[in-house]
């Protein structure tokens, strides 16, 4: 498949762990594609694969991992066929950065903030290399909202807020082409939930970044959006533009999951979805949604293939074949 | 569905925060909180050789026994002595009486106990130790401080050689294990943990009998070969010589447990979100260890092994009896065996003087490593 310069591609990406209770099946055959300066909306319940996916692409990998293939594309090269040394030089945070889900423990207690921000642009700290990477330091400090004192601080003086921010910081500093964000809002409160999303925002507008945003805050996602996916048990159900997604979903879990999102614009009950997913440990070979399903038939008991009901729209259920 | 939020977003509500002020450098972190420390331990150890001194004269009570012995010493003076026989018995009493009076005031028994001990806290503290009963140092004299200054050296050299040998041995095994959990080697190691229970004189002795008796590869003890060397290289050769068994000794006796413990620390520490964090940044595998496993667990790791240290000292006075080490343990040990109180006070109240130096020195190493450590609990949070 050939996939244009501009685009990041991920191609029947699969995870898998060996657990001593058997296998556990994380991200199952998943696929999409986004383009530069989108961003795509990752959403789904706790422990359906969401972190995993994101992990996978940055191969960021336990130490049991059974089975990890597929490919992903990043400007037309497969970076899944580097090697590992290669992977770490070349792709880690200069081309794809992360601002993991706990991002309140993700800075090194005991080393100043700005070191650690410098870090990835630097291969020897002295001299004009680090003078230079400072200058970059300020200027991303100043694009996420941080005062630039606080690069001489230790992470431990900077609050929960801050310290997102500064995360955050660190993953823009080497101007990758691709951010995943894994829940960047989870451990914080709702207002600074919203100074964090509106950051965001306006690096998008500004910058151009392309983001990963893996989330189960669909409402406050939803503005951020251009493309988005929903997962299901480890596999990408429904993955369109985020517009007719929030709008119009078709997977009946996608279709569950927006109703029972509250509105401002509209009054609507509140629906909610009984039951909980399947265990990804030896999951079954039918549709992972089966028993939960209020449109499920005969046909449900096999596994479902990926079928494009509109122009870049994919679903995987029987219900559209 | 979407939601409004408040505009500007750049309020920078979080920035009223953080209290600390950043005019406070670190040196000036360092600096106060070593002096506070410093002024802590000073009065730990005011306070641990007030206790000995109380303790050592059972609370006052050796006073006691003291004027007792020297009321009976009188009396037997006076009634052995012909000089007295003849007085009337009245006088023979006065006499008596002057004489105890005369004796307890050239020992100063005649002011009450606690205003003694206050002395004797004084004289321990300047290093006023006052005269040996017995021993005397190699150059003759019999001032305890000049016995103890003399053992001084070869304690410290003993004591520094085998701890820096198992820091650094212990800090970098554990690392290696740590980098391979769960292997054989790892397994092996975990299982020697509990030799550290035997004390290194424990050790010390199979040593010898292996080293010295049976292969005869190294001498049985003392710090230098007899008559020693003339020549200065000979000399620290000899010396070189003479210190691998002891020090194999200590070492033995601490670096399983050491190794099983920081090897844990490791382990807790290289699964915090900042080491996977530091892994997504692409960050060599060199120094991810250093900077984000290494660096994170130096507090911990120098807190054991203060605790650690304080059991190495108690075990060095019998290490030192066994190789016959001319040290502070083998002068205590000589002390104790002469009954000779003012050396065995003298070396109780530098024990606790060198203990307090080494938790001073490794508290301020302490505050070097962890930037979190601060004094008065401002700002900074435990995390």
């Amino acid at each position: 498949m050939n996939t244009q310069n501009d685009q990041f591609r991920v191609e029947n990406l699969y995870l898998s762990f060996s657990t001593r209770r058997g296998t556990v099946q994380a991200v199952e055959d998943v696929t999409f594609t986004m383009n530069r300066g989108q961003t795509m909306v990752l959403v789904g319940e706790s422990g359906c694969g969401k972190t995993s996916l994101g992990r996978a692409i940055l191969r960021l990998l336990p130490r049991n991992v059974q089975d990890y293939r597929g490919k992903v594309f990043l400007n037309s090269q497969d970076i899944m066929k580097l090697s590992r040394e290669k992977f770490r030089r070349e792709i880690r945070w200069k081309k794809i950065a992360m601002v993991p889900q706990a991002a309140m423990n993700s800075l090194n207690p005991v080393i100043k903030v700005s070191e650690q921000v410098i870090e990835p642009l630097i291969k020897r700290g002295t001299g004009r290399e680090r003078r230079k990477a400072m200058e970059k330091a300020r200027e991303v400090f100043q694009l996420v909202g941080v005062p630039q004192d606080f690069l001489e601080r230790y992470p431990f003086e900077l609050s929960g807020g801050m310290r997102q921010r500064v995360i955050l910081a660190m993953a823009l500093i080497t101007n990758p082409d691709l951010v995943i964000l894994d829940e960047p809002t989870s451990a914080l409160d709702l207002l600074t939930q919203a100074n964090i999303m509106n950051v965001l925002k306006r690096i998008k507008q500004e910058r151009g970044f392309t983001f990963i945003l893996i989330t189960h805050d669909i409402a406050t996602s939803s503005e951020l959006a251009d493309l988005a996916g929903i997962m299901y048990a480890g596999q990408l159900v429904e993955f369109s533009r985020a517009y007719n997604l929030f709008r119009e979903p078709f997977h009946p879990y996608s279709r569950k999951l927006m109703a029972s999102v509250p509105s401002l614009q509209e009054k609507k009950e509140l629906e909610y979805l009984p039951g909980q997913p399947p265990s990804l440990l030896e999951p079954p070979q039918t549709c992972r949604f089966l028993d939960r399903c209020p449109d499920s038939f005969e046909r449900c008991e096999q596994e479902p293939p990926v079928i494009e009901v509109k122009e870049g729209h994919q679903v995987k259920c029987w219900l559209y074949k | 569905m979407p939601q409004e939020y408040p505009p500007q977003e750049e309020l920078q509500e979080e920035a009223t925060e953080e209290r600390t002020p950043k005019g406070e450098s670190d040196l000036w972190r360092l600096l106060r909180y070593s002096l506070l420390r410093l002024g802590a331990l000073f009065i730990a150890v005011v306070v641990g050789v007030y206790l000995m001194i109380l303790i050592a004269n059972m609370g006052g009570y050796v006073d006691e026994i003291r004027r007792a012995e020297i009321a009976f010493n009188v009396a037997q003076q006076v009634r052995g002595s012909p000089e007295f026989a003849e007085l009337p018995e009245e006088r023979r009493r006065e006499i008596m009486d002057s004489m105890v009076e005369t004796e307890e005031k050239r020992l100063g028994l005649h002011e009450p106990f606690y205003l003694r001990s206050i002395y004797y806290l004084r004289d321990a503290l300047t290093l006023d130790l006052g005269r040996s009963e017995n021993l005397t140092s190699d150059a003759g004299s019999r001032q305890v401080r000049h016995i103890i200054l003399e053992r001084l050296p070869p304690t410290l050299f003993l004591f520094l050689t085998a701890q820096i040998i198992t820091f650094f041995a212990g800090l970098f095994i554990a690392l290696a294990l740590s980098r391979q959990y769960g292997s054989k080697l790892d397994k092996f190691m975990v299982a020697l943990a509990p030799t550290s229970a035997a004390p290194s004189w424990f050790y010390g002795i199979f040593l010898i009998l292996i080293f010295a008796a049976l292969l005869g590869w190294l001498p049985f003890g003392r710090m230098v070969a007899a008559p020693p060397p003339d020549d200065t290289l000979m000399y620290a050769m000899s010396v070189i010589r003479h210190l691998i068994l002891p020090v194999t000794a200590i070492v033995l006796g601490a670096l399983f447990l050491t190794i099983y413990q920081w090897r844990t620390y490791f382990l807790i520490y290289s699964s915090e979100d900042y080491v996977e964090m530091a892994r997504a940044k692409g960050l060599s595998g060199r120094q991810i260890e250093r900077r984000y496993i290494l660096r994170p667990t130096l507090p911990p790791i120098i807190t054991s092994f203060l605790l650690g240290i304080i059991t190495v000292w108690m075990g060095q006075i019998v290490l030192e009896t066994v190789f016959t080490w001319p040290g502070l343990g083998r002068l205590l040990f000589q002390a104790i065996g002469l009954y000779d109180t003012p050396v065995i006070i003298g070396v109780i109240v530098i024990f606790a003087f060198l203990l307090a130096i080494t938790v001073f020195l490794l508290d301020f190493i302490y505050a070097i490593v962890d930037p979190r450590v601060k004094v008065g609990g401002e700002g900074g949070q435990a995390a």
